[in-house]
């Protein structure tokens, strides 16, 4: 029994020898070719990639030919073994290709399309000749002769089916933008790895296309692979929102777990923070997750969405052990308490991890508890939390709080460098840039009104400071215009409007002022007064940056129409 | 006494002459260049029609800065100018004579624009779902007109216009062979209802048969001195209706009947403008009206890539027309599709002047002629600014493209009516 299977194992052995033989002269032969290319010795590369096709390989042999034939300048050489290959192997798509290819480039179009019908007469029933050369067509942007070719492929198989791929690209090349998603559902549905390629072939389609792409590849049903097609054109058009919308609907399972992942990558880097959150809870539904639930907490705020980033700080400290819970999950729930002004619950929290934490982490913390503070309307009981801290003047919290005393010289000096942009740090900058004033009372109460989302009570306050401060009384007025616009109280902005224009006519307010009486009038329906506003605007202040939006917006009322 | 009296016949001359000369010098007028340095120039264009509609005397320097108008200096023309960011320059009387002396030493010519033009463009009383290039254009400008559509044209009296616009209707009656792909959407069914009701009420009995009234009567305007302008699928479909007065060269879903087998043979270019020995798409199938298109956007298989064209240049002093029809401040402009985008050179009557033209290619862009005692413009394509303009796509908004050299060729032909009418010499 043994001997018998060493006999056979022999008889094996011998039998492929001659085969791992030539396999491994083959190779040696094709090392030896790219080393001559790589070397730059085109003339003896030559000769190697002869070799390699003496040696079996055309296809192999060939392609080095024609990439060293064309470092030669000499690309139509190439043909001479083609066509001699050809002959041999009439349905080689590898040495058709190449042919073609080969033709086109040293600009014999009329041999290339004899070539093409020799090959189609050697495959008449196959589709390859016809994809092939209408791939190598569409590649170098030539839409129509591709277009062309396809259509004979239409006449000769009785349909393009095999052909989708191509017809989908043509169509988009061709700038037939709603054709194209026809053809790439199609394709689509048939084979579902060509999301990345249909992505490719329609993001250039203009924008005032798209809701036409959008339609097909939405129309129920909807393959898994189209909806994730038309998620990231969304995306690739810079719309995260709708591509969640889309990706929101595939059924949970693994590969929509990952799209799902893939996508809240994207939208975290690109600051989507409302799509990247919501990416995020279904990712966490469909698999709980300590890491993925902190991702969610961190984009919620971002979002600026406390309340939901709280639910999601508890979905993580119910699943992540408690020194990871304390390093990365404290931070954002003692931060989302903060901003919705629970300083209690900020100062049960932090008692209740008080042991566990350092100094460094205690001081930072008391500036979030002071903003809970200041944002509850408790001045003084931020003041004591921030007492724990350096206590540095320069410190942003601390600045804060001077400017809500009306002590605007600590102010001035602590928001030199403020660590967030936020419209209130924005408003307060350049107020104190604009006063030289050092302390102001009706300042302060107004941003602290500000602060505790008391607008009715800020807007008043900005407008009593102007009296007050009347280096800047222009900018205090605005900021009272805009609290009042913000919340569609035109009525009360209109006035203020009014007095900036009468009173501070030169100030850098007035444009802006114009403009935004000139919409409050349009939102009231009476168009002649927006566009005496806006009139007023692009003649009174022809240099001002806002005269391009006014002109737009002053055609609008005047048409109805923005051209 | 006799000294006297002479000194002060001396003294009131001297005086009266340093008054005429001071205001002479002081005399400004406004220049509103059309080069690179105008910052609107389509709402120029508008400029220049509130002009005359005041009464203003206005004047065109063809081939000067872009082809620049001159206007007076009027506070009321300067605030428009400013609401409407358009750039204008104070022009002094020595600074104007030196620039009439440059007009006068070179291929340039100045122009007196005399009255605002009465203009009307042809269009459908509810907007179809796709933009007309001249309406955005004239509103965009502040330019005004009066629309009509088939009863006004078929019942009034069209010698109140100056000039009529014409887009991208389908004179042949068969609404651009769009039944093909759009017959069950509600817009299609609409406008079929609608013309089949004009139809009707005007004693016709289909759809084609009131189009070639209507395409007889445009003629009619054109013959007694009117200025037509077309664009798009009206160019070629204009052309078919006229030629096709005595022949059924309509589709069988349009009138009933399929189309006469010997069309071709049939119709008659002596009444028409611009075409002649045009063949017919005897296919109702195949969305394409005739071989006048270059391009037949429609029609997959013979569908031309777009290039650029090129205006051509014109003597100003000797060809005043067809100069002032090309004022713009680029010569080479990106081609666009549209129903109808190019005309075949081949199918041009002679005089026919061709205005814009494409290296190479076998069509030309934008042509122009006299017929009777008007005369009419075509201008290929849909849209300047949207090569590819698909129904359904929302219109253009000219606010991105106040410096669109393809819509300064729309508005030249606006202002060409308002040209003092001297012998033209195209």
């Amino acid at each position: 029994m043994v001997v018998r299977a060493l006999v056979l194992g022999a008889c094996v052995a011998l039998m492929l020898r001659p085969e791992s033989v030539r396999a491994q002269a083959q190779d040696q032969l094709i090392q030896r070719a790219i080393d001559l290319e790589n070397a730059g010795k085109w003339r003896e590369a030559v000769s190697a990639w002869r070799s390699v096709i003496s040696a079996g390989q055309p296809g192999q042999g060939v392609l080095g030919l024609e990439r060293v034939f064309s470092q030669l300048g000499q690309d139509d050489s190439v043909l001479v073994a083609l066509d001699t290959l050809i002959r041999q192997r009439p349905t080689d798509r590898m040495l058709r290709g190449a042919q073609l290819r080969v033709l086109r480039a040293v600009g014999r179009d009329p041999a290339a399309r004899s070539a093409f019908d020799d090959w189609v007469r050697a495959q008449p029933h196959d589709a390859t000749p016809y994809r092939e050369f209408a791939g190598q067509l569409l590649m170098e942007g030539r839409a129509l002769l591709a277009d062309t070719i396809l259509q004979a492929a239409t006449h000769a198989l009785g349909s393009t089916k095999e052909l989708r791929i191509e017809v989908a690209q043509l169509r988009a090349g061709l700038g037939l933008w709603h054709e194209a998603a026809v053809a790439w559902r199609e394709a689509l549905a048939q084979e579902g790895f060509l999301e990345q390629a249909a992505q490719y072939s329609l993001q250039p389609a203009p924008t005032d296309t798209r809701d036409s792409i959008r339609a097909i590849l939405r129309a129920a049903p909807a393959p898994l692979s189209v909806r994730k097609t038309l998620g990231m054109l969304e995306m690739g058009w810079g719309q995260p929102r709708e591509a969640w919308r889309t990706f929101a609907t595939l059924a949970p399972a693994d590969s929509a777990y990952d799209t799902w992942s893939d996508f809240a990558s994207d939208a975290e880097r690109a600051t989507a923070w409302g799509p990247a959150r919501d990416a995020l809870a279904a990712m966490l539904t469909a698999r709980p997750s300590g890491p993925v639930a902190v991702r969610a907490a961190a984009a919620a705020l971002n979002a600026g969405e406390p309340l939901s980033a709280l639910t999601f700080v508890a979905a993580a400290g119910a699943i992540l052990p408690a020194a990871t819970v304390r390093a990365q999950v404290l931070p954002l729930e003692l931060k989302a308490l903060s901003q919705l002004g629970r300083a209690r619950d900020v100062e049960t929290r932090l008692a209740a991890n008080a042991a566990q934490l350092d100094p460094a982490a205690v001081r930072s913390y008391a500036r979030v508890l002071a903003w809970a503070w200041i944002r509850s309307g408790q001045v003084d009981k931020a003041r004591a939390a921030l007492a724990q801290a350096s206590g540095d003047d320069a410190d942003e919290v601390t600045a804060w709080l001077a400017l809500f005393d009306g002590d605007l010289v600590t102010a001035r000096n602590g928001l030199r460098h403020p660590t967030e942009n936020t419209p209130e740090v924005l408003n307060a900058m350049a107020l104190l840039g604009r006063t030289k004033a050092d302390s102001s009372r009706a300042i302060g109460t107004a941003f602290l009104a500000l602060a505790r989302n008391d607008s009715g009570q800020a807007a008043q306050r900005f407008e009593r400071a102007a009296d007050e401060l009347t280096d800047a009384a222009p900018l205090l007025l605005a900021l009272a215009a805009r609290i009042h616009a913000a919340r569609r109280r035109d009525a009360l902005a209109i006035p203020i409007w009014q007095r900036i224009l009468q009173r501070h006519g030169t100030s850098p307010e007035a444009a802006e002022s114009d403009l935004e009486w000139a919409r409050a009038l349009g939102r009231a329906g009476d168009t002649a007064g927006a566009v005496d506003r806006l009139e007023h605007l692009i003649l009174t202040y022809p240099q001002s940056a806002l005269v391009p939006q006014a002109r737009r917006e002053l055609d609008l009322a005047r048409t109805g129409v923005s051209s | 006494m006799t000294s006297g009296r002479s000194f002060l016949r001396v003294l009131v001359a001297g005086v009266a002459w340093i008054a005429c000369a001071t205001t002479m010098l002081g005399a400004q007028h406004v220049l509103v260049p059309m080069d690179d340095m105008q910052a609107n120039h389509l709402k120029a264009y508008g400029l220049a029609f509130t002009a005359l509609k005041t009464g203003t005397k206005t004047e065109w320097f063809l081939n000067y800065r872009g082809g620049a108008f001159l206007l007076p200096e009027d506070p009321a023309l300067r605030r428009k100018a400013a609401l409407d960011g358009i750039t204008v320059e104070s022009v002094s009387d020595a600074t104007l004579a030196g620039i009439r002396k440059e007009i006068a030493a070179g291929n340039m010519d100045a122009v007196a624009l005399e009255k605002a033009p009465r203009i009307a463009i042809y269009s459908p009383p509810k907007s179809p779902p796709w933009d007309d290039a001249v309406t955005l254009a004239l509103k965009y400008a502040g330019i005004e007109f009066t629309q009509i559509w088939d009863d006004e044209v078929l019942k009034s009296d069209l010698t109140k216009f100056d000039w009529i616009h014409l887009h991208h209707e389908d004179f042949t009656g068969q609404m651009n062979k769009l039944y093909l792909g759009f017959r069950d959407t509600p817009w299609f069914i609409e406008q079929r209802d609608r013309d089949m009701g004009t139809a009707q009420r005007n004693g016709l009995p289909h759809v084609p048969a009131l189009k070639k009234a209507v395409a007889a009567k445009l003629r009619d305007f054109v013959d007694k001195g009117g200025f037509l302008f077309a664009m798009c699928g009206a160019t070629e479909t204009i052309e078919l209706a006229m030629g096709a007065q005595n022949v059924d060269i309509a589709g069988a879903y349009s009138d009933g009947t399929p189309m006469d087998a010997d069309a071709d043979a049939k119709m008659d270019w002596i009444h028409t403008f611009a075409f002649q020995n045009v063949h017919l798409e005897m296919s109702p199938g195949v969305n394409a009206m005739s071989d006048i298109d270059g391009h037949q956007v429609n029609v997959p298989a013979r569908r031309q890539p777009l290039g650029q064209f090129t205006l051509f240049n014109f003597s100003a002093k000797f060809d005043p027309v067809a100069t002032m029809l090309l004022q713009d401040h680029r010569k080479v402009i990106p081609d666009y599709y549209g129903v109808t985008t190019s005309f075949a050179k081949a199918v041009l009557k002679p005089g026919v002047t061709i205005l814009a033209t494409e290296d190479g290619a076998p069509w030309v862009k934008y042509i122009h002629g006299d017929y009777g005692k008007g005369s009419w413009t075509y201008l290929g394509g849909h849209d300047p600014e949207d090569p590819q303009h698909n129904i359904g796509a929302a219109p253009t908004d000219l606010a991105l493209h106040p410096n669109s050299p393809g819509y300064r060729l729309i508005l030249n032909n606006v202002l060409f009516p308002a040209a003092k009418k001297k012998p033209l010499k195209t």
